[in-house]
Order: structure tokens, then C-alpha cells, then sequence
């Protein structure tokens, strides 16, 4: 197998890592807000959601594997290209501006986002996931409610999620451009997905506390 | 000095073919014991790098520039010349030699031009395999166009940019060869001297110039290909900065006899002049002309905007004057063309010295997208410059020296007067004559450097008796000492003018007296202030910093002492021959139409000059050209 | 064409050599043509300082006809200034105005190592090339140029991205100092080629690992590069190469050649 370690070792090897992981959380990002707008069905709607998703039992077991293994090679590669990338310049420009059209917010914080967002995901897991959480006793849906209940974390959830969709609006057409789909027939609607998703995402998961407090 | 061209007898056509079985072989296990240097690495150097490197020939490749991709050849736009007749239309190679010849105004010899014609189909052959993105039909095969007074369509082209393309592919199989460690790339390092053992080319003395040190390089023969020296009229020039004679002024010191210096051309599609703080001038391809219209206002002294003149007092001068050649007639006669109406008074622009290339029929007839499509990368580099859209207004163009036809005196070998020395490309003066045409400076580059030089030279080699010399042989001590004299008496003058300021002066005394249009009583006095303005250089000339370090104001004024010297022996030449032809135009050599006017009794020979030492007049030697299969007939463009 | 001229504040980035620290030294320009270019208005700023018996500006040029690819530096924090698809010697004064500050920087990469003030040795890219940018053809062998037709769309793309002149502006422009624009660009020269396919999957591979040994960066995607490149080159040529790159790694037989480990030669100075 070492024609795989040396592929994966190169800078587009690398690259490949962070997309095709990227492009998995891409995804789970879509079927998680999915399950969660549940949430605008009310308690039942929710806890129904969540109950089937347990349901699934080996197959979630298995996506959870997956997920934390692309979490992995995605922070691993990320961490290793932030340093790699801030070597390849040892002297920093004085002046160090943009044309338009290159460089955004977005791109440009990336490794920042990342972080956050690690911070965030820790932070959600340790709070409403079923591996810290004891769900004997209440439902999701009350996990979710009494969580949503201290001010400082909703407002602190609330950044986070503009963060993940920082991170998204970038992530999304440049996953598509480092696996080389990038064609001038296709490439614009990449660009617009990546903001659209972005959007949704951020929106989506923000508003969520708001719905919660509108149904009480 | 011995001027044997060596070139075969027989039929013009058969000719290279005979020389090639003449030339003895090295065998192939003998090549990687030859050390061959090659100095420059423009079409010509890195093609012939890349050729010989392939045979097995140890190569060291020499480069002024950071990168061999830099060298001047990028800058040719329009196109390559070769004989395929794809179109159709009537081309072969005996039509190809002699428009050659006949564009050189039989200034050069039949069996060089023949077998450059000849070998030019082998060439697009080559470039295409090597992946040059040539401009192609709908249907996938390559697409000709006419090009700078040819009435046949035997042009490739790639875009405005055929020669960046073409010194990709030469500079690509270089750096194919540079991995394979059969080239050596010496890149920043500018060759100082020629080292001579037993009067044959054995090496090279250069600086390196980052670090300033200097290094000595021993080979079994030594090729230059360093170009033109069109710097000598800066800023009237297109050449790049860096372009110098300094390489081959050296090996002229060392014995090598000079070619025809005279013979400059004078490119008519350059865009003017602004100010005198300009360093040189911007070339457009002469593809321009293909679909420009030139014209002066009828009125002298007409300071209306172009649009605003109408159609009746203009004066499309090259049209009326050569009808069937109109604004495609040859760049010497469309040069003078425009210098004559700029002296007329209906020059154009701020300065008057411009003429209108106009556009408006062409847009009006092929569409602006075709025009865009065709020089689309022309017209933006135009408005770059002066700021003016040349969709909306014509184009202001001003002829400047362009290419140099004279170089080191080649036999059919392309060996110089030197044994071992061998020259390639603008450097040496074989193929064309007086006035080179559009699109065959790249042919000819190409030519030397992949088909004929791998040929020629290991004739030499094989044929040679060659003793062993090695960097510490004393020859390499002496060139060394004399280099080193001659950088520390350029530190010692501690006068106050810059190099580039003598630089500009000598231009400006070489544009004006030796330029386009010259004769005797200017020469002579260009001459005299050409040796004064050197005198001057000696006296006040400044530099600063050291030798030992990355120093570019001396490289300049290395580059301008060589220039100041070589200045004269232009002048010289340009005196010595008594006729006008191709872009040497003496006044008191012409038709009553104003056009050159031929000595073919007299003159119809190879100028050569032979350095005599410091502060003596080179001697003069001819090389007379014998014209067994053409008949010389008087250019008409009418 | 105007004959006006304008006053100018330069803060030039001045290092005696590549040990050197390095600091801004700052200039006044004044009576600075407007239709100079900017290269001449430093070669302007140069006559001043060797006549006045100082050490002129170092920086690298030749044709400036903005094709050979020598020139460039960052002005204002843009590689060859703040006009598109331009190189340096083809950036014109009256862009500028009167009493502007200009910082002009080298550009700054691992892998291009400064030599001298604003002059920069850019031989990785050399050594990009030689591990696999060309077509293996020897001198002699080429068959009937015609006898292998190009589609003329191909044709085009392939020129589109062999315009690269290797000034190294993408480099310098991306956040990353990456390299991959113009890796991208030859090797979309040479895969859209029929001529190149046989060894696109070798090239592909021996570039890119040359590209990540010589210290440049990863592509993060920023476009920077496609921003500044003077010849409009883009990034779709970047998803070529990334295309080009894991088809060559996953389904060819060719092996991602392993150099040697260490300081590559191309950044000692001086050496051969």
C-alpha cells in the first residue's frame, strides 16, 4: 500500500483528504439540519426523528465511525497544511492586499473556523449527545429545550453557527475545485451552491433556538 | 584572414545532403567524451543545447538571465516560416530560398538560404511533436498566414506570441536534457572572454553574476548563440535590456572576423516614442499589417484628430506608392517609407514622428471579433502603453532597430574565423543578407540549433586534433587576468555619468547617423562622436558598488564599453560599402525613385572585419558571394 | 501622451544579499513621467542614486515588452501592482497619483530566496519543469506535422495556458506561496495535447512531487493567483492538475518518484 501513503503524502494527496472528508460533513451538515428543522413540528415531531435515528443502530454506529475517522484526517491534514503553508513564506509581505476576486473573509479564515468549529463540536457532543448525555430520563427534545434555555450558550451557539457557515461558503465550491471538478459550465453553480448551502446551514441551525423558544 | 565558406559543390539541392556525408561522424561512444559550451540560450542556444545533449555530447548551457526561458526570442510575435505549401498556393522550398535571397537583397550566399529552406519544414515537424500550441483550423490541422511581404501563406503562428511558444519548446527539451545530466545549466553568468589554445576555442571566462565571481570553463568547442546587437541604438530598439554584444565583441578580439555589422534592420511597427527617459521601444508584429492601413494626413503639419480627417486628404503612402504590395511591402522600404513622410512634416503624434496603422476598414469588414481574435493581445499591449484604444483611433507606429543580419563571419558550417568556434542564430551573419524577412529569424535560429550545428559540429570534432586542456591551462590564468584588469579600470575611472546615460547617448548618435536612411558626411561624424563619447565613458564614467556581489550597474557598464567600441566598426562598414542595399541605405546610393540602388559589379560580397589590436584600424577582408543558380534582379515592390 | 508629471513617496525594500535582514529604505520621486513605466521610473529613481554616488535599486528585467517574465515585484501588496493582466515593466505611471506612497516588496516565498533588494532567484520553477514539463521527443524524430490533428477548442485551451511566462507572480500573490498555477499550467499545456498524453500520468506525478520538496505551499484555493497572474491564466487549470494528479496516482502504473530529501539545491545561492 505505499503507493497510497506516498499519494496522499503530496500537497494535492492532502488536499484530496481534506475535500472528500469535507465533502462528508457537507453532507452530514444537510441530513443533520434536515433532522433537526424537525424541531419546527414540535416536541413530538423531534423525538420521533430522533428515536428512528437511533433505530438505526449499527448503520448510525457506523456513520458515527466514519465521521469522527474524516474529523480526524481532516483536522490531521488541516493542521499539517497550516504549518507547511505559514513555512513556505518565512518573511510576511509589509503590505498584503487583494485585487477582488481572489482571497475573501472566507478563505481566508479557514484554519480558524476549523478550530472553532472543533471547539463547538466538542462542546455540542458533550452537551446533547447520547454518549455524554443520559437519555433515560428525558427526551431530545427536552435535551435540546433545557439547553437552549441558558442565554449565554444560545448566543454562543449562535456565533458558532455563523462560523460553520464561514466555513462552509468557502469549503463547498473549493472541495469541488481540489477533486478538479471545475468547469466553466458547471464551476458558477458550485459558487452559488457554496453560498446557498452557507446560508441555509447557518440560518437553518441559528434560528433553531428561536423556534424552540417560540413553541414554549 | 582565411574566408573559406566551405560550401559543397553540385546542385543547390543536393548540396546539404552531400556535406552531411562528408562530415565525419563521432561515434556514438565518443560523444559523452566531448565537452561543448553554449553560450546563450535564445532560440538558437537552447535548441542547440537541447540537439546536442541528445546525441551524448556533455553540454554547458550559459545564460545571462535567472532562467534559460527569459531569452530574447520570446519577444518575436508574428511567426516561423516553412515551405509546406499546406495552403496550397503555390510554395516550395526553391520559392521559400529565394524570396529569402531575394528579401536579403542578394547579399547572402545561395547555399546556406537553400538549405535553410530546406530544413525549415523539419522544423514545424519538430515544434508540433514537442506540443507548441500552433494556431490550428476548425478541422484540427494547422492553419498559415502571409506574413511581412510574402505572397504565399507560409506562416505558423501562435497568436501574437510565436516566439515565447517556440523558446518554450526549445527551452522544454533543455530542461529535459538538464535531468537527464547531459546539460549543465549555468544560468546569471556572462561569458567575459574566449580562451584560445593552439588557436582553437577551448573555453570561456565568466562572471557569475550573483555572487560576482569569476569562473573558467574548459570545453572541445564552444558555440555561441547570444543574439543581435541592436542595443547599440538604444532606446531606439526593440531589443531586450540585456541584449549586449559583449560575447561576441570578445571572440572578435580573439581573432573571430566580423560580418556585414552594417546591416541592421529597422522594424516599421513599433510603437513611438513619449519621452526621453524611455528605455526602448515596444515592437508589434508586422502581422499588423495584414489588415492595417498606413497613412499620413495629405496637409504637412495637419493637427486634426485622426477621425476627423477625411477620406480624401489622407494619404495611404504605401499603397499608392507600391500598389501590389501596398501595405505588406518589405520592412525596409515600409521604414524609410514612413521616415520620408515623418520628414515631410505629416508626421503624427506629439513628437511627429509616428504614421497612422488604421484599423477602421478591416473592423469594418471582418467584425471586431476577428480582428480581436487575429490581434487581439496586439491591441491590448497598445493601450497599455500609450493609453489609447486602438479599436477606436488608429494606431500611431514609428519604425526601430530591430534585428541585426550582421554577426560573426560563419563558414557553411557556422564555424567562425576561430577553429572550434562556432556561431548560431542573430549572432552569426549567414543567411540574410542585407534585410532578413518577416518570420525567418526564428526559422534561422531553429535551423542552426537543431539541424545543423549537431551535424556541423561533430565534423569538427571528429575531424580535430584536440590535446587535453583543463581549467588551470595558463591561457584560462591570462583571459582571467585580463577580465579582471578590465572590470577594476571601469571602478578606477570614479568619473560621475551612469553607463546607461552613455548607453542612451550612443543611440541616440548611432539613430541619427547611422540609422535608417545614412550617408558619408554623417557617417563620418558619427564616428568621430562615437570615439569621443567613448573617450568620455573612459574619463567619467561612475560605478558603484564592488565586483565581488550581485552588481547590475556593472554588468551595464561592462555591456557599454563593449557597445562604444563595436559602435565604430558599424560605421565603419557602413561606409566601406559603397551601394545601398536591404536596410543599409547610403543617399548617395539610390534610384531615381528613391530606392536602394544595388553595386552588384562591386559590392557583391560578404564585408568581413578583422580586429588588429587596440587602437588600430581592423582590417578589411571579402568573402565574395557567387550566385550560380539565381539571377540578381533589382527588388521591385511596385 | 501628456508631458505631466507626478511626485512620489517610494518605500523600497533594500537587502544586500540573501543573509542580509533586510529593511524599507524610503525614496522621493519627484518629476516622475506619467507615461513612464514603472521600471523606468525606477531606473529614473537608479540614475539619481548612481550619480549621487549611491547603491542603485536591484531588480530584475529584460524584454519589457511584459512576455519574458523577468520582472516583478509587490507594489502595494499586489505582484506587479495594482493593474490586471499586467507584469511590471508593462504598469504605466499614470496609474498613480500625484503624492502617493509606493512600498515596493520582492516577492516572498521559501522558495525563491532574495538575491538582491527587489531581484529574487526563481530557479524552482526551473527545476519544476525539468521533473517532467516537456514531451520526450529527440531532435529528428517527429513525424509529418499535420498527421495529427488537434481539436481546435484544445488547441486554444492548450495555448491559454502555455502563455505562462514564469514571472512567479502566482507564488508571490498566494497566501500560501504556492506554486500550483503554474505547475497547473503546463501540465494543461501539455495534457490537452495529443503530443502529451503519453507521458501525462509520469509528468503529472514527477512535477508535483518536485513542487512539494522545493518548499512551496498547498493550494488553499484563495484565487489569488488567478487575480494577479499577468496573463489571465485560471484556476481551472489547477482542477486539471488535480484531475491529472489522482488519475496518474490511482490508475496509471507510474510510481510519484521519490527525490532526495534535504535543502534543495535550487535555493543555495550561487550554486550550479
Amino acid at each position: 500500500m505505499n503507493w497510497v501513503v506516498s499519494t496522499f503524502s503530496t500537497s494535492i494527496g492532502k488536499k484530496y483528504l481534506m475535500a472528500v472528508s469535507g465533502m462528508l460533513f457537507l453532507l452530514f451538515l444537510a441530513v443533520h439540519l434536515v433532522g433537526n428543522l424537525t424541531i419546527y413540528g414540535g416536541a413530538e415531531a423531534f423525538n420521533s426523528y430522533s428515536e428512528h435515528l437511533h433505530a438505526l443502530g449499527p448503520l448510525l454506529a457506523a456513520a458515527e465511525v466514519l465521521l469522527v475517522l474524516a474529523a480526524l484526517l481532516h483536522i490531521t491534514m488541516g493542521v499539517t497544511l497550516f504549518f507547511q503553508n505559514r513555512r513556505a513564506r518565512p518573511v510576511r509581505y509589509a503590505v498584503d492586499k487583494t485585487g477582488g476576486g481572489g482571497r475573501t473573509i472566507f478563505s481566508q479564515t479557514m484554519p480558524y473556523t476549523g478550530l472553532a468549529i472543533l471547539v463547538f463540536v466538542i462542546m455540542h457532543l458533550t452537551a446533547v449527545s447520547r454518549f455524554f448525555v443520559d437519555r433515560t430520563q428525558k427526551t431530545a427534545f427536552q435535551v435540546v429545550t433545557e439547553l437552549f434555555s441558558n442565554e449565554l450558550y444560545v448566543a454562543l451557539y449562535m456565533v458558532f453557527m455563523v462560523i460553520v457557515a464561514f466555513h462552509v461558503r468557502h469549503g463547498l465550491w473549493s472541495a469541488f475545485q481540489t477533486v478538479g471538478a471545475n468547469h466553466p459550465k458547471y464551476m458558477p453553480f458550485f459558487e452559488k451552491l457554496s453560498a446557498i448551502f452557507a446560508i441555509i446551514v447557518g440560518v437553518g441551525f441559528g434560528t433553531l433556538p428561536m423556534a424552540i423558544s417560540l413553541m414554549n | 584572414m582565411q574566408l573559406d565558406a566551405k560550401i559543397p559543390g553540385g546542385p543547390l539541392e543536393t548540396k546539404w545532403d552531400r556535406q552531411r556525408f562528408e562530415l565525419k561522424l563521432v561515434s556514438p561512444a565518443n560523444k559523452r567524451k566531448f565537452h561543448i559550451i553554449v553560450v546563450g540560450t535564445g532560440l538558437a542556444g537552447a535548441s542547440a543545447s537541447a540537439a546536442l545533449a541528445e546525441l551524448g555530447y556533455q553540454v554547458k548551457t550559459f545564460c545571462i538571465q535567472d532562467t534559460p526561458r527569459r531569452a530574447h526570442s520570446i519577444a518575436a510575435q508574428g511567426g516561423i516560416n516553412a515551405a509546406k505549401n499546406y495552403p496550397n498556393d503555390g510554395d516550395s522550398i526553391w520559392r521559400l530560398f529565394y524570396d529569402t535571397i531575394k528579401g536579403g537583397d542578394f547579399r547572402a550566399r545561395e547555399g546556406n538560404v537553400y538549405r535553410l529552406a530546406q530544413v525549415s519544414n523539419l522544423i514545424i515537424d519538430h515544434c508540433v511533436a514537442q506540443g507548441i500550441p500552433f494556431a490550428r483550423e476548425y478541422g484540427g490541422l494547422l492553419a498559415n498566414r502571409s506574413f511581412g511581404g510574402a505572397q504565399v501563406s507560409r506562416t505558423f503562428y501562435a497568436k501574437g506570441q510565436t516566439g515565447q511558444q517556440l523558446l518554450l519548446g526549445c527551452y522544454s527539451a533543455l530542461s529535459r536534457q538538464v535531468a537527464a545530466g547531459q546539460v549543465t545549466m549555468l544560468p546569471r553568468r556572462e561569458m567575459l572572454d574566449l580562451v584560445l589554445v593552439n588557436g582553437q576555442a577551448r573555453g570561456i571566462v565568466v562572471r557569475n553574476l550573483i555572487t560576482g565571481a569569476i569562473e573558467r570553463h574548459a570545453a572541445h568547442a564552444v558555440v555561441l548563440a547570444t543574439g543581435g546587437y541592436g542595443n547599440v541604438f538604444q532606446p531606439f530598439t526593440t531589443n531586450g535590456m540585456g541584449s549586449n554584444v559583449g560575447a561576441a565583441w570578445r571572440a572578435y578580439k580573439r581573432g573571430a572576423g566580423f560580418a556585414n555589422p552594417c546591416f541592421t534592420q529597422i522594424h516599421p511597427t513599433c510603437i513611438p516614442m513619449h519621452g526621453d527617459y524611455q528605455s526602448k521601444l515596444t515592437l508589434m508584429s508586422e502581422s499588423l499589417r495584414n489588415d492595417g492601413r498606413v497613412w499620413v494626413p495629405k496637409q504637412a503639419g495637419d493637427q486634426r484628430r485622426p477621425e476627423d480627417i477625411p477620406e480624401d486628404e489622407r494619404d495611404y503612402y504605401l499603397e499608392r506608392i507600391y500598389p501590389s504590395f501596398g501595405n505588406l511591402s518589405p520592412r525596409d522600404i515600409a521604414s524609410r517609407a514612413a521616415k520620408f513622410q515623418c520628414d515631410q512634416g505629416k508626421g503624427v503624434g506629439a513628437t511627429g514622428r509616428a504614421v497612422y496603422l488604421d484599423f477602421a476598414a478591416a473592423i469594418k469588414r471582418l467584425g471586431r471579433a476577428e480582428i480581436e481574435a487575429r490581434y487581439g493581445n496586439l491591441f491590448q499591449m497598445y493601450e497599455k502603453i500609450t493609453g489609447e484604444d486602438p479599436y477606436q483611433t488608429p494606431m500611431m507606429i514609428y519604425p526601430a532597430s530591430h534585428y541585426a543580419m550582421g554577426g560573426l563571419w560563419v563558414d557553411y558550417n557556422l564555424m567562425s574565423t576561430i577553429p572550434g568556434l562556432f556561431v548560431l542564430g542573430e549572432a552569426n551573419f549567414s543567411d540574410h543578407g542585407a534585410n532578413r524577412l518577416g518570420a525567418s529569424a526564428l526559422m534561422q535560429g531553429l535551423a542552426d540549433g537543431y539541424f545543423i550545428i549537431p551535424y556541423t559540429i561533430g565534423g569538427y570534432l571528429a575531424g580535430t586534433a584536440l590535446g587535453e586542456v583543463n581549467e588551470s591551462h595558463q591561457a584560462f590564468t591570462d583571459a582571467e587576468m585580463e577580465v579582471n584588469a578590465k572590470i577594476n579600470r571601469l571602478f578606477q575611472i570614479r568619473g560621475s555619468r551612469s553607463a546607461a546615460s552613455f548607453q542612451i547617448d550612443l543611440g541616440h548618435i548611432m539613430w541619427e547617423y547611422c540609422g535608417m536612411s545614412r550617408n558619408d558626411a554623417g557617417l563620418q561624424k558619427g564616428k568621430q562622436l562615437v570615439a569621443d563619447l567613448r573617450q568620455e565613458f573612459w574619463e567619467n564614467l561612475t560605478l558603484p558598488g564592488s565586483t565581488g556581489e550581485f552588481n547590475q550597474s556593472l554588468e551595464k557598464a561592462s555591456r557599454v564599453a563593449d557597445f562604444l567600441e563595436f559602435a565604430e566598426l558599424v560605421i565603419s562598414d557602413a561606409l566601406a560599402r559603397r551601394e545601398s542595399c536591404g536596410c543599409h541605405f547610403n543617399e548617395a546610393f539610390q534610384t531615381e525613385e528613391k530606392e536602394a540602388k544595388r553595386d552588384d559589379a562591386q559590392m557583391c560580397h560578404v564585408a568581413v572585419w578583422e580586429y588588429a589590436g587596440e587602437g588600430h584600424e581592423p582590417i578589411f577582408a571579402k568573402e565574395p558571394l557567387v550566385f550560380e543558380f539565381v539571377k540578381l534582379v533589382e527588388r521591385s515592390y511596385k | 501622451m501628456s508631458p505631466e508629471t507626478i511626485n512620489l513617496t517610494l518605500k523600497v525594500w533594500r537587502q544586500h544579499g540573501p543573509e542580509d535582514q533586510g529593511r524599507f529604505i524610503t525614496y522621493q520621486a519627484n518629476d516622475i513621467p506619467t507615461a513612464a513605466s514603472f521600471l523606468e521610473m525606477l531606473d529614473i529613481v537608479n540614475e539619481r542614486l548612481i550619480v549621487e554616488g549611491q547603491d542603485p535599486i536591484a531588480f530584475d528585467h529584460d524584454c519589457r515588452e511584459g512576455i519574458c517574465g523577468m520582472c516583478g515585484a509587490v507594489i502595494n501588496g499586489r505582484p506587479h501592482g495594482p493593474e490586471k493582466e499586467t507584469t511590471l515593466c508593462q504598469l504605466h505611471m499614470r496609474g498613480f497619483q500625484d503624492g502617493d506612497t509606493i512600498v515596493i516588496e520582492p516577492f516572498r516565498a521559501r522558495a525563491f530566496p532574495v538575491i538582491k533588494d527587489l531581484a529574487v532567484d526563481r530557479r524552482a520553477l526551473d527545476k519544476i519543469i525539468q521533473a517532467g514539463g516537456f514531451i520526450s521527443v529527440n531532435t529528428g524524430q517527429a513525424p509529418e506535422a499535420n498527421s495529427l490533428p488537434v481539436p481546435k477548442s484544445n488547441a486554444e485551451l492548450a495555448f491559454d495556458a502555455a502563455t505562462c511566462i514564469g514571472c512567479g507572480a502566482c507564488v508571490a500573490a498566494c497566501p500560501n506561496a504556492s506554486a500550483m498555477l503554474f505547475v497547473s499550467a503546463k501540465i494543461s499545456h501539455l495534457a490537452l495535447l495529443p503530443q502529451g498524453r503519453p507521458e501525462a500520468a509520469k509528468r503529472a506525478l514527477a512535477m508535483v512531487a518536485e513542487m512539494d520538496r522545493l518548499g512551496f505551499g498547498n493550494c488553499t484555493n484563495h484565487k489569488e493567483c488567478q487575480v494577479e497572474c499577468p496573463k489571465g491564466i485560471n484556476i481551472t487549470n489547477i482542477a486539471r492538475l488535480n484531475r491529472e494528479f489522482i488519475k496518474a496516482a490511482v490508475s496509471s502504473p507510474e510510481e510519484i518518484p521519490v527525490f532526495p530529501a534535504g535543502r534543495p539545491e535550487a535555493l543555495q545561492m550561487g550554486a550550479k
